[in-house]
């Protein structure tokens, strides 16, 4: 006969778990992956597979070489890599895009402990390596194969170009313009941003202020709401706002926190694109809140009830 | 910055079967065994024995004497003959225990006396006298709580019958049954204390009690029934106060220096029936629940029966105990058999089946900041746990003290979101433990 277990309370379980976490943001993630594969065609799968392969393969191999308990089951490696992938255009050959995988992998993740003990986000901190490394690829987008009329370049990159022709405000809704895997479709990202709602992995005050802040910023700058309205649909603010954004680890465990993360991300996500040469600054934007979430949750540290 | 209004917010399955379900008195068992501790807690003090094996008992007659302000008078809950005074263990503590065998005939006392007090001393020893102890599971003395009284005006006495805990409707059913001595015993506080406002919380899922409560005092402006959201840890000290005043008791302060003091309602009971019937505390109202019992209900049970022989009443076991609670499923502390008895704080009896019993292996924290949305006392609990990784004592401590780690009152709310099954809880009380030990050592090392 067994003993009965001896163990401090509490004694049940609300039944949460990292993995089905991780589990709905793939889930969340299928609508813009489905519809990169619609836009851009089959190469957007290949990329998407080989980025969740070699992201999932490299976390392995690096927890069997460091002789560490294996973590693959947690799926986190799989959201790292179809991040990555819906970050990248389908011109970026498909050994960059497992080079970029590596990186994500290995150094931003592992080498810092693995899951939970990075201080950035994998697939952004990735993503920006390889604007540097592999720039004639990784910089601005590939052309939906549904359109034929609109310029190779991404609307960002023609923002402010006399007499280019820009793709109207619905057709950036839907995602019929250039740009990487899982950015241009904006409803699809709506939708998965809705799940996660729905699931309560995420809260809406991250998202909405992030982009909230990129819109009132233009609404300001330039006094043209249709303009504002552009900016927030055009390159990756949706994407990034809705999933890197709210990622757990790299963002502050406060809620005030959160806040503030989501306020600083649109601010510099607005100085880059409007003051400085680069087209787009999600990417730099989350990479540098990142840096300042340990503060932000220093800083935003609630008094206790009955403490100091 | 604080943006929160309500400072509970756990919503918990509630696993209340039993709530419709009359206490049944069970029959006298054969034997009892009364602890000198009055709750299963390491650190409680402990009465001292005043009868020897051979003697003969009466119901009622005291057994154990008190020690100091932290422990309580223990009496005979059946008549009989002492068999052994002998040790007994529990949850690693340790505490003398009389072992009772009964004759069947539960022969009260002759000495016992339906006391009438006159003032507030007088009050109060008759309290002492009652040997009720708080019963919501702190297992303080019910006197030693009244006598803030003799320093300070008490406006405010808070009657917590939240029963926020899952399983436990011990509470529910002795507000349903027991409405003339909840009556009688504010009568008691108003005379002696001179409290003018009582506030009875109590969690909406119990709308009967509500209903009946309201109808009871509804001529008395004093008495004021609250409905409480149903909301985990409602029936906390500092969550209770806050939900039901807007009071906080900070740091350093004490709750009767606001004026205010909570009793259970419970324990209000048991005090009032000692001055209506003049019997101590020898018996009390329980929930038998949980997955490894056949028919969960409430029982009216003599202090110091084992779980094994009340098992009986309630059709028995299904299968053999996974874990084996007193008290609820969050804070309950978990028993090492069936030989465990039941003592004056204990509410509930809750026997999980292996499957309810087996625990996940936790993984890494990932940040996800549900334990810091959850916590009632706006703690970081991740703090904690970062904090007990740490080797060095020196480092550890600082960072104990520097997240608060001793406002933490180990509710369990961390635990039971953490999506990557950290015991958070289980490592705040090795926090709270750690702390207590490291002080220690730094006065004596200072002097």
């Amino acid at each position: 006969m067994d003993r009965p277990i001896m163990s401090a309370g509490p004694h049940i379980h609300s039944g949460a778990s990292g993995r089905r976490i991780m589990l709905d943001v793939i889930l969340a993630l299928l609508p813009a992956a489905v519809a990169g594969v619609v836009l851009f065609g089959l190469q957007a799968l290949w990329i998407m597979l080989t980025c969740v392969i070699c992201c999932v393969a490299s976390e392995f191999l690096f927890n069997l070489c460091a002789r560490r308990k294996q973590s693959v089951g947690d799926l986190s490696a799989v959201v790292t890599g179809l991040l990555l992938a819906l970050n990248l255009s389908t011109k970026v050959p498909l050994w960059q895009c497992a080079v970029g995988s590596v990186f994500a992998i290995v150094l931003v993740k592992c080498a810092f402990g693995g899951m939970g003990h990075n201080f950035a986000n994998p697939a952004i901190t990735a993503r920006v390596f390889m604007l540097m490394a592999f720039t004639s690829t990784v910089a601005g987008g590939a052309i939906p194969a549904a359109v034929d009329a609109v310029s190779s370049a991404t609307p960002l990159d023609l923002i402010g170009v006399e007499g280019a022709g820009l793709p109207t405000i619905g057709q950036m809704f839907l995602g019929l313009r250039g740009g990487a895997i899982g950015e241009t479709c904006i409803l699809a990202l709506l939708v998965g941003f809705a799940y996660l709602l729905l699931r309560r992995v995420i809260h809406w005050q991250t998202p909405v202020i992030f982009i909230g802040t990129v819109f009132v910023c233009y609404l300001i700058a330039t006094g043209s709401f249709s303009t504002a309205l552009y900016e927030v649909l055009a390159g990756g603010l949706v994407l990034g706002a809705v999933f890197m954004a709210t990622d757990y680890t790299t963002t502050p465990i406060t809620a005030e926190g959160r806040m503030l993360f989501a306020l600083g991300c649109g601010l510099i996500t607005f100085v880059i694109r409007r003051f400085c040469v680069l087209p787009e600054g999600v990417s730099y934007s989350i990479l540098c809140m990142n840096i300042l979430a340990p503060w932000l949750e220093r800083w935003t540290r609630r008094k206790p009830l009955g403490g100091v | 910055m604080n943006f929160r209004k309500n400072v509970s917010t756990l919503k918990l399955p509630h696993y209340k079967s039993t709530a419709s379900i009359e206490p049944v008195r069970i029959p006298i068992p054969q034997e009892v065994l009364l602890p000198m501790s009055p709750m299963n807690k390491h650190g409680a003090t402990n009465a001292e024995p005043v009868v020897q094996a051979g003697d003969h008992v009466y119901v009622g007659q005291m057994v154990g004497r008190e020690k100091d302000r932290g422990s309580a008078h223990v009496h005979a809950s059946v008549s009989g003959t002492v068999k052994a005074v002998e040790e007994y263990r529990m949850n690693g503590a340790r505490a003398l225990a009389v072992r009772i065998e009964s004759d069947g005939k539960q022969e009260p006392s002759p000495d016992l006396r339906i006391p009438q007090p006159t003032n507030l001393d007088e009050f109060l020893q008759c309290v002492r006298d009652s040997g009720v102890v708080g019963l919501g599971g702190a297992a303080y003395p019910v006197w030693a709580k009244l006598s803030a009284a003799q320093k300070s005006h008490i406006q405010t006495v808070l009657i917590n019958g939240a029963e926020c805990e899952p399983f436990i409707t011990s509470d529910h059913r002795a507000m349903l049954e027991h409405g003339d001595l909840i009556e009688k015993g504010i009568e008691l506080l108003k005379q002696f204390l001179g409290s003018e406002e009582f506030i009875i919380g109590i969690e909406k899922n119990k709308p009967d009690a509500i209903a009946a409560l309201k109808q009871r005092f509804v001529n008395d402006p004093a008495v004021k029934v609250m409905e409480l959201g149903s909301v985990y840890p409602q029936g906390a000290k500092q969550v209770l106060l806050y939900n039901a005043t807007g009071k906080v008791v900070e740091k350093g302060q004490r709750l009767a220096s606001l004026g205010v003091i909570i009793i259970n309602v419970s324990s209000l009971i048991k005090m009032a029936e000692y001055f209506v019937t003049g019997m101590p505390m020898v018996e009390r109202i329980i929930t038998v629940d949980g997955s490894a019992v056949k028919e969960p209900k409430n029982l009216i049970v003599p202090i110091g029966i084992s779980v094994k022989d009340l098992l009986p009443y309630c059709g028995g076991l299904k299968e053999e105990p996974g874990k084996i609670l007193f008290g609820g499923a969050m804070m309950g502390k978990t028993q090492e058999s069936l030989d465990a008895v039941i003592l004056k704080a204990t509410n509930a009896v809750v026997i999980m089946d292996r499957k309810d019993a087996k625990a996940t292996e936790p993984s890494p924290c990932i940040h996800c900041g549900r334990c810091v949305a959850i916590c009632p006392l706006s703690l970081n609990p991740t703090a904690f746990d970062r904090a007990m990784q740490l080797e060095d004592d020196e480092q550890r401590a600082a960072l104990l003290t520097d997240a608060q780690v001793k406002v933490c009152m180990e509710c369990g709310c961390c635990s039971y979101v953490c999506p990557s099954h950290r015991p958070l809880a289980a490592t705040n009380s090795a926090a709270l433990s750690f702390m207590r030990s490291w002080e220690r050592a730094k006065k004596e090392g200072g002097k």
